[in-house]
């Protein structure tokens, strides 16, 4: 194969011929900033607020109190769209953009996890350039200056207040949704995306069920060691990835285990999930999307229990790959020979520990499922990226010890 | 200076390139599995290829006008494919610095590259063939 070809696995070391790091969103993080949400966001820009959340954190008595720091900042909320579902689509974004015309919004505040903020990015682009949700679709594709080869026209402001700490959708320029029509999730990723402001305050996860504070944080850790080995690595996002794997070595489980008495955990986790977002991803996520979408396992859970199976194939395919693993594996004090077996144990170790499966078939996928599993891998983007190239039988092989 | 002098040597090259591998009797069903009508819109020369790669039908290519609705339309320079069939462009990066720009769903066309990794010396091999050694100097 030629050098520099589309298929070439990239050195993980040395001066990359490029890469491209981007990141706009001002963040502010720590203790009872949900009563200045109105005065940071004027900041912005913004006047007239449009509260995107959903029914489940509008139970929670979190959006009021979000209501009540934006009106506390001299701002109004001019309405509060709360039927965003767990897996929102095409038509929720549309429905929330009319709606967010129709109260006369000029800006829009996202309370929730990653569904909520997703449907907020794609709303805002609708809200704005109009056209429908569907019509987004692509990889910088957003409307530009200059015949569509300048500068991005802006957005409406959005600012994100995530309640998991995970998904890290608060920082990123990307956004995934469901097209129910065509049975399909379509992505959106480019610059006008990433919020203008994100607000990390672990008020937002004091109810977190355990379960859903493990499974989000075992997501962030994943975006962290898949961010870490990707191909698509940068000397920027291995500063953000080894860190937050600091962050999570230290909380995570502080942050599941004592949960509302634990406010430093959890606002330490916000901002390692903060960190860990990376477009650059790899196996783990190919083979976690096809088992979320077609078995309807949660996110982190898939990841959580790929994650280490990944780590033995990948370790194993060259020194350079086994070497980026030793940094982490240095992080949490592992040093053995064989990074890749000594690394996922030491992960199966804490999936078990944190009350997650560790096999997905105790997350409800059959061993006839496989096949299809495998094609939704090897379909999936994020397979181009894993440092190791991967091919069916790869694939076939570790859904199989992951069973 | 652009690679291609007109949209007909697109034609000639990347175009012959996309109707041997839709006859391929290894390649093409490969292919097929994307299950998708792609069409590559270029610049300096305008022109565009649309292939149907559908799963158990017989393959098509069209140059130029079509009738064929595509799923997925992947835009960049004439210059930017002639060099991926070269075997040296990036598609994650040339994504990401925009020099090709992808509507639909992309995923389906990732799919498709490393299937791409035995076209590379067949293009060579056809640009060879005809004394194009230009265009592969060039590049």
């Amino acid at each position: 194969m030629e050098a520099g070809s589309a298929l070439d696995r990239t050195p993980l070391r040395g001066f990359k011929d490029f890469y491209q790091y981007a990141g706009t969103t001002r963040v502010i993080a720590g203790r009872d900033l949900l009563s200045s949400t109105g005065f940071e966001f004027q900041k912005e820009g913004a006047r007239r607020v449009f509260v995107v959340t959903d029914e489940v954190i509008r139970g929670t008595g979190l959006v009021e109190k979000v209501e009540a720091g934006v009106a506390d900042g001299g701002l109004e909320v001019v309405g509060v769209y709360d039927k965003v579902p767990q897996d929102s689509s095409t038509h929720v974004c549309d429905d929330c953009a009319a709606a967010a015309k129709e109260a006369g919004a000029d800006s829009f505040l996202a309370v929730g996890g990653g569904s909520v903020m997703d449907t907020a990015k794609v709303a805002d682009a609708v809200f704005t350039h109009g056209g429908g949700a569907r019509e987004q679709e692509g990889f910088f594709l957003m409307p530009r200056e200059d015949d569509g080869m300048g500068r991005p026209l802006d957005t409406a402001p959005l600012a994100c207040i995530p309640t998991t700490a995970g998904t890290g959708s608060e920082v990123s320029m990307a956004a995934v949704i469901k097209d129910p029509d065509e049975k399909i999730k379509i992505e959106i990723a480019d610059f006008p995306l990433f919020p203008r402001l994100a607000i990390l305050d672990p008020e937002t996860t004091r109810t977190l069920p355990p379960k859903i504070a493990a499974a989000t944080g075992m997501d962030a850790m994943t975006h962290a060691i898949e961010g870490y080995v990707s191909v698509d690595w940068s000397a920027h996002q291995d500063a953000r990835s080894l860190h937050a794997l600091r962050i999570i070595r230290d909380n995570l489980e502080r942050a599941v285990q004592r949960g509302e008495k634990d406010e430093e955990a959890r606002g330490n986790m916000l901002i390692a999930a903060n960190l860990a977002i990376t477009i650059a991803l790899g196996s783990v996520h190919a083979m976690s999307h096809p088992a979320g979408a077609q078995f309807g396992v949660p996110h982190g859970v898939a990841n959580a229990i790929n994650l280490p199976h990944v780590i033995r194939h990948n370790a194993a395919g060259s020194d350079d790959i086994a070497d980026r693993y030793r940094d982490i594996g240095e992080i949490f004090d592992i040093a053995e020979p064989d990074i890749g077996e000594a690394l996922a144990s030491h992960i199966t170790g804490l999936v078990d520990r944190l009350g997650l499966p560790t096999r997905l078939s105790q997350a409800g996928v059959p061993e006839d499922g496989i096949p299809a599993l495998v094609e939704g891998a090897m379909g999936d983007g994020t397979t181009l990226l894993n440092p190791r190239e991967m091919d069916e039988e790869d694939y076939a092989e570790l859904y199989r010890a992951a069973l | 200076m652009a690679y291609f002098k007109d949209a007909d040597e697109v034609y000639a090259y990347i175009g012959k390139l996309f109707e041997q591998l839709a006859e391929d009797e290894e390649l093409a069903p490969k292919f097929r599995k994307a299950n998708t009508i792609v069409q590559y819109q270029y610049r300096d020369p305008e022109s565009q290829i649309t292939v149907k790669l559908i799963d158990g039908e017989d393959g098509r290519v069209d140059c130029g006008e079509t009738t064929m609705e595509p799923e997925v339309v992947m835009s960049m320079e004439a210059d930017t494919a002639h060099r991926f069939w070269l075997g040296k462009v990036n598609v994650t990066v040339a994504l990401a610095r925009g020099q090709m720009k992808a509507k639909g769903p992309v995923a389906k066309i990732l799919k498709l590259v490393p299937l791409t990794k035995p076209v590379f010396p067949r293009y060579r091999a056809l640009l060879e063939q005809d004394g194009r050694e230009d265009l592969l100097e060039a590049a």
